[in-house]
C-alpha cells in the first residue's frame, strides 16, 4: 500500500506530561481507516458477502456442481430439491451451477470496470487538474458533453456497434462512461491539492512533477478515489446484467445473472424461481457492495457525516 | 429574470448543441465506419436493386457528405427514414414514442418524488423510531434493487396475486394503452430513485431540524406542520433538487429496461429493436434526441434552484 501522508499520523501529544504518557502504538492511516470500518456492522456484513462471492467466482472457474451449459439434467423448470438445490430451468440446466459462473462474470465485469475506468479517470484527472491548460479543456469539455447523458445509451450503442460480446468488450464499453466520474473526482481533488503547502514545499526542494503528482497529490487523494471505485463496481454490474438481460451480454451459454433472469421472465407464472434466485443474487450483490462503499466512505473521511 | 440569467441559459444552450453535435457525429462516424452496410444480411438483393437501396438513402455518397446531409435534415427537424421499414419518417415515430416515454416517465417521477420526500419527511421528523428504522431498512433494500427485478415483483404480484384474486375482471398488468397498465411499471421504474431521494431527504431533513431557527419557530409555538413544511422543508430541499438532474437520467435509462419488459412502445423499446434490427438511421436519431432531451431536464432543474435558494444565482 502506498505510504499515509504524514499529517494523518497521531504524533505524540505535547500537552501530556511525558512520564505519564504511553505512546500509543503507531498507527497508519489505514490501521486507522480499518479500526472505523470495523465498527461498522453493515460493512462488515457486505465485505464477507464479497469475500463469498469472490470465492464462488474464483472455484466456479474449475469446478461447478453441473457443467453450466449442461441441459436436460431433470424435468425443465423443475422446482428446488436434494439433487438440485436451486432446481433446473427452462433447458433443464442447473441453477446453482449456472449462478456460480454468473458471479465469475459479475465480478469479473466489475472489478474489471473499475480498474479499467480507475486508470483511465485518475490519469486523465491527475492530468487536467495539475497542468490545467489545453489538458484540462479537452478532458473537461468531455465531461461535460458526456456526463449527463444516459451512461446505458452509450454502452449498448458500443457493444452492439463493434457486435463483440467477448467480457472485455463489455468491460471496455461501461469503462468508457464509468472513467467520467473517476476524473471529475480527480481533476477536483488534484486541483484543490497542488495549491496546498507540502505540494509547494515538494516542489520548492526541485522535486519534479511526476514525483509530485505520484507521491504528494496522489496517495492525498486516495481516499475518495477507493470510495468512486468502490461504487463503480456494483454499477458495472448493474449494467452488465441489464446488457444481458436485453440480450446485449455475454454469448450463451456464458451464464450470466441477467440473462437468467430474463429467461426466467417468461415463465414467471409457473417456475418463478428462474428468476427469482438470479435476481436475488443480483440484490445481494450490489447490497453488499452499496454496504462497503458507504462503510468506506464514513471510514475514510470521519468529518463528513452524512 | 436577470440578464446573468440569460447569459446562463444561453451559454447552457450552446452546451448541449455542442453535446448533440459531438455525440451524433460520433455515432455517426461510428456507424458508417462499420464494415457492409444495413441491407447486406437483411436481405437477399441481387447487384442492381443493393445499389438502388444505396442510393435511395445516400448511403453511396462519402461518409462527410452523408454527415452533412444529415446534419441538414436535422436542422430542418428531419431524421430521416428508418432503414428497415422504407417510407417511415424517423421524426414522427420518434415523436408518438416520446409522448409514451414521457407518461411512463412522468408518472415514474411522480412516484419517485411523493415516496421518496413524504418518507423522508417523516422518517427526519420521528428519528429513531420504528417508522424510520423500517423506511431506512426498505430504502437500503430498494437502492440495491434494479428495476427489472423491482418488475418481476410486482408483475408476481399482481398477476398471481391480485389478478387471481379478482378472476381477472379488475387488473391487466402487461401492456400499454390503459391508465390501469400505467401504475406497474411506473413504479417499478420510480422505486430505486425514490430511496434515492428518501436517503437524501431524510439527511437534509435531520441537519436542518436541528438547526436554531427551527427551534426558535418552536419555541414560539407554531404549530407543527407549519415548523416542518414552511420554515425545515424549504431549506432540506436544496440538495434534494439538486439530485434531481441525475435521477430524470436514470429515470429515462430505466425506462429502457421497463418498456422492454413491459412491452411498451417507447423511444427505449425503440432504440433496444433499432439496435437489434441495426436500423441505425433510428439509433442515430433517437440518441441524438436523448442527448438533447437531458440537457434540456438538466437544465430545467438547474433554472430551479434560485427559486428555491435565493443565495445561487446566475
Amino acid at each position: 500500500m502506498a505510504t499515509a501522508p504524514s499529517t494523518f499520523e497521531p504524533g505524540p501529544d505535547s500537552f501530556v506530561a511525558t512520564d505519564t504518557y504511553e505512546v500509543g502504538e503507531r498507527m497508519s492511516a489505514w490501521e486507522d481507516t480499518w479500526r472505523r470500518l470495523r465498527r461498522n456492522k453493515l460493512a462488515l456484513v457486505g465485505m464477507a458477502i464479497i469475500v463469498i462471492l469472490v470465492i464462488t467466482a474464483i472455484v466456479s472457474s474449475f469446478w461447478t456442481p453441473y457443467d453450466v451449459w449442461r441441459q436436460s439434467l431433470g424435468p425443465t423448470y423443475q422446482g428446488p430439491t436434494g439433487k438440485h438445490p436451486f432446481g433446473l430451468d427452462d433447458s433443464g440446466r442447473d441453477i446453482l451451477s449456472r449462478l456460480m459462473g454468473g458471479a465469475q462474470v459479475s465480478m469479473v465485469v466489475g472489478v474489471g470496470t473499475a480498474t479499467l475506468s480507475s486508470i483511465i479517470g485518475i490519469m486523465l484527472g491527475l492530468l487536467a487538474g495539475f497542468y490545467r491548460g489545453w489538458v484540462d479543456t479537452l478532458v473537461s469539455l468531455l465531461i461535460n458533453v458526456f456526463y449527463g447523458l444516459p451512461d446505458l445509451l452509450i454502452v449498448l450503442l458500443i457493444v452492439a456497434v463493434t457486435q463483440q460480446r467477448g467480457l472485455g468488450n463489455i468491460i471496455l464499453a461501461i469503462s468508457l462512461t464509468a472513467w467520467l466520474g473517476m476524473a471529475r473526482l480527480v481533476r477536483g481533488q488534484t486541483l484543490s491539492l497542488r495549491e496546498r503547502e507540502f505540494v509547494e514545499a515538494a516542489r520548492s526542494v526541485g522535486t519534479r512533477d511526476r514525483w509530485i503528482l505520484v507521491r504528494h497529490i496522489f496517495p492525498n487523494a486516495l481516499g475518495p478515489i477507493i470510495v468512486q471505485a468502490t461504487f463503480v463496481i456494483p454499477a458495472a454490474i448493474l449494467f452488465e446484467a441489464f446488457l444481458s438481460y436485453l440480450g446485449f451480454g455475454v454469448k450463451p451459454p456464458t451464464p450470466s445473472w441477467g440473462a437468467m433472469a430474463s429467461d426466467g421472465f417468461r415463465s414467471l407464472q409457473y417456475a418463478p424461481h428462474i428468476i427469482l434466485i438470479p435476481a436475488a443474487a443480483l440484490c445481494i450483490t450490489l447490497m453488499a457492495f452499496n454496504f462497503m462503499g458507504d462503510g468506506l466512505r464514513d471510514a475514510l473521511d470521519p468529518r463528513m457525516r452524512r | 429574470m436577470t440578464r446573468g440569467t440569460l447569459i446562463y441559459i444561453g451559454q447552457r444552450l450552446l452546451l448541449i448543441t455542442l453535446t448533440a453535435l459531438i455525440v451524433s457525429s460520433v455515432v455517426f462516424i461510428g456507424v458508417h465506419q462499420l464494415p457492409g452496410n444495413a441491407f447486406l444480411t437483411e436481405r437477399r438483393t441481387n447487384a442492381a436493386a443493393q445499389a438502388a437501396l444505396l442510393h435511395h438513402y445516400g448511403l453511396d455518397l462519402p461518409w462527410p457528405v452523408q454527415y452533412v446531409n444529415w446534419l441538414t435534415g436535422v436542422l430542418h427537424g428531419d431524421l430521416g427514414e428508418s432503414l428497415v421499414n422504407r417510407g417511415v419518417r424517423i421524426t414522427p415515430l420518434v415523436l408518438r414514442e416520446a409522448a409514451t416515454s414521457a407518461t411512463l416517465g412522468f408518472w415514474a417521477m411522480v412516484f419517485t418524488v411523493t415516496l421518496g420526500m413524504s418518507l423522508g419527511i417523516v422518517a427526519a421528523v420521528k428519528q429513531n423510531t420504528l417508522l424510520d428504522y423500517v423506511a431506512s431498512f426498505c430504502a437500503v433494500i430498494g437502492y440495491s434493487m434494479p428495476s427489472f427485478v423491482t418488475a418481476t415483483f410486482l408483475v408476481l404480484l399482481t398477476v398471481t396475486g391480485f389478478y387471481a384474486w379478482t378472476g381477472g375482471t379488475i387488473y391487466e398488468n402487461i401492456g400499454w394503452g390503459k391508465p390501469e397498465q400505467i401504475p406497474v411499471p411506473a413504479i417499478s421504474l420510480g422505486l430505486l430513485p425514490s430511496a434515492i431521494i428518501f436517503r437524501l431527504t431524510r439527511a437534509s431533513m435531520l441537519e436542518v431540524i436541528r438547526q436554531d431557527y427551527v427551534r426558535t419557530a418552536w419555541a414560539k409555538g407554531l404549530r407543527s406542520r407549519i415548523v416542518v413544511i414552511r420554515h425545515a422543508l424549504r431549506n432540506a430541499l436544496i440538495p434534494v433538487v439538486t439530485i434531481l438532474g441525475p435521477i430524470t437520467t436514470s429515470v429515462i435509462t430505466g425506462s429502457i429496461v421497463i418498456e422492454y419488459i413491459f412491452g411498451i412502445p417507447g423511444l427505449g423499446k425503440e432504440f433496444i429493436n433499432s439496435i437489434a434490427n441495426r436500423d441505425y438511421n433510428i439509433v442515430i436519431g433517437v440518441f441524438t434526441f436523448y442527448a438533447i432531451l437531458v440537457g434540456l431536464a438538466n437544465l430545467l432543474v438547474d433554472l430551479v434552484y434560485p427559486m428555491i435558494d435565493p443565495r445561487i444565482r446566475y
